[in-house]
C-alpha cells in the first residue's frame, strides 16, 4: 500500500502530459479522497506551478497570485469528490482557477474604482501611451485593458501557451469561441501598437 | 510599420506581460494546510451547533422561502401570467437572422413591463426583503450577536436566496420566449447590490455561503448587464447560460435553501 502510493506520488510529481495523464489523474484523486496526505501534496506539485503562473500573468501581482493559487487549491480539495474524469484534473483545476482569478479581480477593480470593464481599448490605450515611449509597457497596457473576455483568452494562448482546447475547457467555451475571442484580442493589440508605431516609426 | 512587424512585436512584448517569478510552493502549501484546518473545525463546529437554531429558521423561513421557489417554478414551467408583454420598440431590437442563431436560445427582445406582471409582483416582493438584507450586512458581524439578529440575518439571506432563484428563473423563461420583461434589468440590479453587500458582509462567514454569493454575484452581473444593454446578443445569452450551468447556481441556490430550511419542500 505504502509503495503503491509512493510511486503514485512520485510518477504524480515527475508528470508529464504526455504520461497516461488520466490514469494518474484518478490514482491521485483517489487517494486525495482517502485522505492521503502524500497524494494531496503530489496533486499540488504536480500542478501549482503552471496555476501559480497562470494566475500570476492575470494578476500581475504576487501577493494576489499566491492568494488566487491557494483558494484554487483549498477549493479543488474541498470539491475533489465531483471531479468526475470528463476533462483532465489539470483542465479542472484551470477552470476554478480562471473563475477565482475573474472574481478576485472584478473585486480589485471595483475596489480601485476601475468598475467597467475597458472595452475600447484601443482609445485608452492610446490616452495612456501619449506618456509613455516604451513600446513594451504600451503593449503591457493594452493587455490590461482588455476587456474581461478577451485577456484572460490572450494570456493563456499567447502568453502561456495553452492550446485552445485547454482555453475552452477552462474557460467553459467553444473552441471556436476561444479562437474568435484570440483573434479580437490580437485585432485590439495590434491597433494599439499601430498607433503607436504611426506615432514613433516612419 | 507593417502587419509582421506589429505581430512580431506582439509576440515578442506578450512574453514578458506579468513575468512571473520563483513559485512559494511551500508557503503557499503551509497556508492551503492552515486554511483548510480551519475550515474543516468550523464545518465540525457547525454540525454540533444545536439544530434548533437551523429549525426555527426553517419553520420561520419556510412560509414566505416556499412563495418565492413556488412562484420561481411557476415562471419555469411557462404558466401563462395574467398579461402579455408588448414589445416596446422591436425596430430598435431587431431579432437576428437564422443564420447568426447559434443556440437554441432566442435573442431576447425588451418589452415594456406590464403592471400586472408576474414579474413585477416577484420583484415587489423580493424588495423588502432586499431591504431587509441590505440593513443587516452593513451592520457589524451578526454572527456573534443575540440570537434573535443572528436568526433575522440567516432568514433575510434564506430569503435572498429564494428571490434570486426567481429572478434568475424568470430571466431563463423570458430569454427561452425571446421576450425580455422591462423590470428584470431593475430586478436584477437590486438583488446584485443585495447580493455584493451580502458577500462582503463579516456576517457572512460560512465559506459554502461565500462561495454562493460568488456565483451569485457572476451570474446576476451577466444578467444585468444583458438586460441593461438590451444587446439582444445570443453569444451573451449563451455565456450567462454556461455560467449558470457550470456552477450549478440554480442546483446550490436550491440545495441551499433546501438544506437550511427543511420545512420548505419542493
Amino acid at each position: 500500500m505504502l509503495l503503491d502510493c509512493t510511486n503514485v506520488v512520485t510518477e504524480a510529481a515527475n508528470a508529464q502530459p504526455s504520461a497516461h495523464p488520466r490514469l494518474l489523474d484518478r490514482q491521485l484523486v483517489t487517494r486525495c479522497l482517502a485522505q492521503d496526505a502524500l497524494a494531496e501534496r503530489a496533486l499540488y506539485d504536480a500542478h501549482v506551478d503552471r496555476v501559480y503562473r497562470l494566475m500570476y500573468r492575470m494578476a500581475g501581482d504576487a501577493d494576489l497570485a499566491a492568494d488566487f493559487t491557494q483558494e484554487t487549491f483549498i477549493r479543488a480539495f474541498e470539491r475533489l469528490e465531483q471531479f468526475r474524469g470528463d476533462s483532465s484534473l489539470a483542465t479542472w483545476l484551470h477552470t476554478i482557477a480562471v473563475s477565482i482569478a475573474l472574481n478576485g479581480m472584478r473585486k480589485v477593480n471595483r475596489i480601485q474604482g476601475r468598475t467597467e470593464m475597458i472595452d475600447n481599448m484601443p482609445s485608452l490605450a492610446a490616452e495612456a501611451f501619449r506618456f509613455t515611449g516604451d513600446l513594451k509597457a504600451r503593449l503591457h497596457a493594452a493587455i490590461d485593458a482588455l476587456s474581461e473576455k478577451l485577456r484572460p483568452v490572450f494570456v493563456m494562448h499567447d502568453v502561456e501557451g495553452y492550446t485552445h482546447e485547454e482555453i475552452a475547457g477552462s474557460l467553459g467555451i467553444p473552441v471556436g469561441t476561444s479562437k474568435a475571442r484570440l483573434f479580437d484580442a490580437r485585432a485590439k493589440l495590434r491597433i494599439a501598437l499601430a498607433a503607436f508605431a504611426g506615432d514613433h516609426v516612419t | 510599420m507593417n502587419d509582421d512587424r506589429i505581430d512580431e512585436l506582439l509576440a515578442r512584448g506578450a512574453r514578458d506581460y506579468n513575468q512571473p517569478g520563483p513559485v512559494p510552493r511551500d508557503e503557499m502549501w503551509a497556508r492551503i494546510q492552515a486554511s483548510r484546518q480551519s475550515l474543516r473545525a468550523a464545518s465540525a463546529a457547525r454540525t454540533s451547533r444545536p439544530i434548533l437554531i437551523w429549525t426555527s429558521v426553517g419553520i420561520a423561513a419556510a412560509v414566505i422561502l416556499s412563495v418565492g421557489i413556488t412562484i420561481g417554478r411557476r415562471v419555469e414551467r411557462g404558466v401563462p401570467t395574467a398579461t402579455a408583454p408588448v414589445a416596446a420598440n422591436p425596430v430598435a431590437s431587431p431579432r437576428r437572422d437564422s443564420a447568426s442563431t447559434r443556440s437554441t436560445v432566442r435573442p431576447a427582445t425588451i418589452v415594456a413591463t406590464n403592471r400586472d406582471s408576474l414579474i413585477r409582483q416577484l420583484r415587489e416582493q423580493t424588495k423588502t426583503t432586499d431591504r431587509r438584507a441590505r440593513e443587516l450586512a452593513a451592520a457589524p458581524d451578526q454572527t456573534g450577536g443575540p440570537p434573535a439578529t443572528n436568526l433575522a440575518y440567516h432568514l433575510v439571506v434564506l430569503q435572498h436566496l429564494a428571490g434570486s432563484e426567481a429572478m434568475i428563473t424568470a430571466f431563463r423563461t423570458s430569454a427561452h420566449r425571446g421576450e425580455m420583461d422591462a423590470d428584470l434589468a431593475t430586478w436584477s440590479r437590486e438583488l446584485l447590490s443585495t447580493t455584493r453587500m451580502l458577500e462582503s458582509s463579516a456576517a457572512t462567514q460560512d465559506p459554502t455561503m461565500k462561495r454562493l454569493l460568488e456565483d451569485l454575484d457572476l451570474v446576476i452581473a451577466q444578467i444585468v448587464q444583458y438586460t441593461t444593454h438590451g444587446t439582444n446578443n445570443s453569444e451573451d445569452l449563451d455565456l450567462i447560460e454556461q455560467s449558470i450551468t457550470a456552477r450549478g447556481v440554480i442546483g446550490k441556490l436550491r440545495g441551499t435553501v433546501s438544506a437550511r430550511n427543511p420545512a420548505a419542500g419542493t
